[in-house]
């Protein structure tokens, strides 16, 4: 396993990516920041953190010898990695939020940044970055946010946790080079947060409806059962659900 | 040429006392009208929808200004063929800088090689980086910063030359 750590970094993917383009990186190299400056969640909004309290860190995946129909799979097995190794450490009531956020007690520990380098038309290597709230305890301003330790009481070790979740996401990537699409693809939905139960959701004019979620399509869009019986499958960009 | 260069063009043509001044060089032609009958400017920049500095207008294309610029889509359209379209391999919202702090990835009249990344398509909350399949010069960026893309959706033009 090649670990890369580094004290202050502006943010673990940028510096994977660069590195890729700069020379050739075994799989599953993964850099860990001791303190992320320029954290990213998605365009434009930002990810932090309070110094070294929490796991940020990024992972290389070659998928030049991949064949999958959606690059939604990536982030799939990327969320599952994180969930099973979270359940491995005994965090409660874990889901995960669509389309790749983790939840504990229905507040979000984890957020995944996935970046790909698409070449011809296909996925050549993924760049998956992960924040992970460890040991943090305090979250102003933030209150659906929080913490292992917020969580457990329990103070946890960053390396191991995320020596974990990079033996997990070689696994599920085995999964995928196997082409068992079916198994990730429903193991997902099985963590689906607010399955099944009746949820409120904003569409992107800001007006508000219910349904109940019944699981992702294969290419990531959310299906929802509306009234009347119509399942309609809903992009990132046209919903929100509230909770 | 810009608006700038243009308007101090007008007002030098104005002084002048000429009449109307046609001025032709690369892909610009600009005829300048300062009629006594009228106090109308007239400008016609020929092709203007079309980036500059970057083709070489054919002359034959262009045999009078305003007969030119009646219908600038049709020489802009001949001129396309002979460039490579870079389309959306992906649906999704296309962006052109990595974040929106930093610079553009690439600009038109930029000369890009092979495996350069052009722009990033994000679907999903993933963020695809689509990289050059070919070198050459960005003739044209045919969507707009942030606006969604569908797959197979013209991006890039390219001039392979």
């Amino acid at each position: 396993m090649h670990l890369i750590k580094l004290n202050a970094i502006g943010s673990t993917n940028s510096y994977l990516k660069h590195l890729n383009a700069t020379e050739s990186i075994a799989d599953y190299t993964a850099v860990i920041a001791e303190n992320q400056t320029e954290g990213r969640g998605q365009m434009g909004t930002i990810w932090n953190v309070e110094n070294s309290k929490n796991l940020t860190f990024s992972v290389f995946k070659d998928l030049s010898e991949f064949q999958f129909e959606s690059a939604f799979y990536i982030s799939m097995v990327a969320a599952l990695s994180v969930y099973r190794t979270l359940d491995l450490f005994s965090i409660p009531k874990l889901n995960i939020k669509w389309p790749n956020d983790i939840l504990s007690e229905n507040k979000k520990i984890c957020g995944i940044l996935i970046e790909n380098v698409i070449k011809q038309n296909t996925v050549n290597a993924s760049v998956i970055g992960i924040g992970l709230n460890v040991n943090q305890n305090n979250f102003d301003n933030l209150p659906q946010a929080s913490s292992l330790k917020l969580v457990t009481g329990k103070t946890y070790d960053l390396n191991e946790l995320a020596i974990t979740i990079i033996n997990q996401l070689k696994e599920y990537f085995l999964l995928l080079s196997d082409n068992k699409l079916n198994v990730i693809k429903n193991e997902y939905e099985s963590y689906l947060f607010r399955k099944n139960k009746p949820s409120t959701f904003k569409d992107a004019e800001g007006v508000m409806f219910s349904g109940f979620i019944k699981g992702v399509s294969e290419t990531g869009n959310l299906q929802v059962l509306l009234e009347d019986e119509i399942l309609k499958e809903f992009d990132m960009k046209t919903i929100t659900l509230l909770y | 040429m810009d608006i700038k260069e243009i308007q101090n063009l007008i007002k030098f043509v104005a002084k002048s006392g000429a009449s109307e001044v046609k001025l032709e060089m690369d892909d610009i032609k600009i005829t300048i009208k300062t009629g006594s009958d009228s106090d109308t400017t007239i400008v016609h920049q020929v092709p203007a929808q079309m980036p500059q500095q970057v083709i070489a207008a054919p002359a034959a294309e262009t045999p009078a200004a305003p007969a030119a610029a009646s219908e600038p889509g049709a020489p802009a359209a001949s001129d396309d063929s002979k460039y490579i379209t870079i389309k959306s391999p992906i649906i999704g919202t296309f962006y052109r800088k990595p974040s929106p702090d930093k610079p553009l990835f690439v600009e038109v009249g930029q000369t890009i090689a092979e495996g350069d990344v052009l722009c990033i398509i994000e679907a999903m909350k993933l963020f695809n980086e689509i990289e050059s399949e070919v070198s050459g010069k960005i003739v044209k960026i045919l969507v707009d910063d942030s606006s969604p893309v569908e797959f197979d959706q013209p991006l890039f033009l390219v001039d392979p030359s």
